[in-house]
């Protein structure tokens, strides 16, 4: 009986991997050869900034912890939950706090949404730098990837922003002093105190509404964007210039070492 | 006439390009085959359980435990302490030693500035950690001081910035 099912089933999911709408999305069989295994990767845009083949090193866990891709990973939970929250979110300094009460209160997964975006965020904050810890113990700054650290330099900033532009926006005590701490520090600028001061916030006096729709509108669109756009350098570039770099090689003296060893024995040939 | 026209585009030899191969290239035909498998599926496999993983925690945490909110936000009471976002704490915990200026623009702004300049400056061209005793030693002493400075400035300071013991109260909001 069994083995009269399991033909049933091969021969309905042949018949379907094998349609023309199957093709039409699918131009390849199922990636179990390496033909389709290669053509997998390199006709599926999602998949395509993946190389076909990865040193079997440089993707071990315990090599790159997940850390780069997390942050990414983190990057997409942000953006879905975040456009989730806009639904129910008027950045307008009399409604802002009521909105976030009523979205951990009355929407349905609302106080769900919103926590795992807060989570999700700080989280963020901290894959983020232990992934650019990790690139220079390994040394994977060094040429020819130095660009893409610069890349990276330029992510961790915006990420730091993205998170910073959040915090306001609950209108709680929490996220307006803290603001108002974290921008006076920008008033400390050399010469163009004031006006990196009122840059940020929008306003002479201190953190109002000015502040609010102008970190509101970073934070939905400005920065993601920014962060969009250097995310597909950092991805396209980590092809482009080789790959991941793998574990260290070995050092100049076990270099030696291993170049001495060769000569002797070499010269015990002789 | 047509017929004097020395090349018109028809004449003209044109090229398609195939392939560019560069040096280094990794479809460089002389390259040694390193030890590699096919990213579908031993790759895509450990991403997608990455992120399943990260998808179950962040869902139990968030399930758990609720996001801070505070009372309605009022310019004329101002917290005591007043503090940053955590991850600016180090920089408010270095205002407390050093003139607002360094403290808060300098120091952050030089330390930007020469992470992303870090491969430009560091030219010792081995990866090995051997090597590198003096790279590693200074990025590791710069890290260690922001690392200390944010818990000092999460977890030990109070009102008026003052030191407290994380036993006595924790002044701290994430």
């Amino acid at each position: 009986m069994g083995t009269t099912n399991r033909g049933l089933l091969d021969k309905a999911t042949a018949k379907m991997t094998e349609s023309q709408a199957w093709r039409s999305i699918f131009r390849h069989g199922y990636p179990d050869t390496p033909l389709n295994q290669s053509l997998v990767m390199m006709g599926n845009v999602f998949l395509h900034l993946h190389p076909v083949k990865v040193s079997r090193k440089a993707m071990k866990i315990t090599y790159t912890w997940c850390l780069g891709g997390l942050s990414f990973f983190l990057f997409l939970v942000l953006t879905i939950t975040g456009v989730f929250l806009m639904f129910y979110f008027v950045p307008e300094q009399r409604v802002a706090y009521a909105n976030i009460q009523q979205i951990t209160s009355a929407v349905a997964f609302g106080n769900l949404v919103r926590n795992m975006h807060r989570w999700a965020a700080h989280l963020m904050v901290v894959t983020v730098t232990l992934h650019m810890i990790r690139v220079f113990y390994h040394g994977a700054y060094k040429p020819p990837r130095e660009f893409n650290w610069v890349v990276g330099v330029v992510l961790f900033f915006t990420t730091l922003l993205l998170s910073f532009t959040g915090y306001l926006l609950p209108w709680d005590q929490i996220g307006y002093w803290a603001i108002t701490v974290g921008s006076q520090m920008a008033s400390y600028t050399p010469l163009l105190g004031t006006q990196a001061h009122s840059i940020l916030t929008g306003s002479p006096v201190g953190v109002g509404q000015s502040t609010l729709i102008r970190f509101y509108t970073l934070h939905v669109i400005g920065l993601p964007l920014v962060g969009a756009i250097f995310m597909a350098v950092h991805f396209w570039r980590i092809r482009k210039d080789g790959g991941e770099a793998g574990p260290p090689p070995p050092s100049r003296r076990e270099l030696e070492q291993a170049r001495a060893r060769q000569e002797t024995s070499v010269a015990s040939l002789n | 006439m047509a017929t004097t026209e020395p090349r018109t585009a028809a004449t003209q030899k044109r090229y398609r390009t195939l392939a560019v191969v560069k040096q280094e290239a990794i479809t460089r035909v002389e390259k040694q085959l390193e030890d590699s498998v096919f990213v579908w599926p031993h790759l895509l496999v450990r991403e997608f359980m990455a992120a399943l993983l990260m998808t179950v925690v962040l869902t139990v945490v968030s399930l758990v435990v609720d996001a801070p909110l505070r009372g309605h936000s009022n310019p004329n009471l101002t917290p005591n302490p007043a503090k940053a976002p955590w991850y600016f704490l180090g920089l408010q915990e270095q205002l407390h030693y050093f003139a607002p200026t360094i403290a808060g623009v300098l120091l952050p702004g030089f330390t930007l500035v020469g992470l992303a300049i870090l491969p430009y400056v560091d030219r010792n061209p081995s990866r090995a950690f051997e090597d590198r005793k003096i790279s590693i030693t200074v990025f590791t002493a710069i890290a260690l001081y922001f690392a200390v400075t944010v818990l000092a400035g999460s977890f030990f300071r109070g009102s008026g910035w003052q030191w407290i013991w994380p036993w006595q109260h924790i002044y701290f909001d994430l």
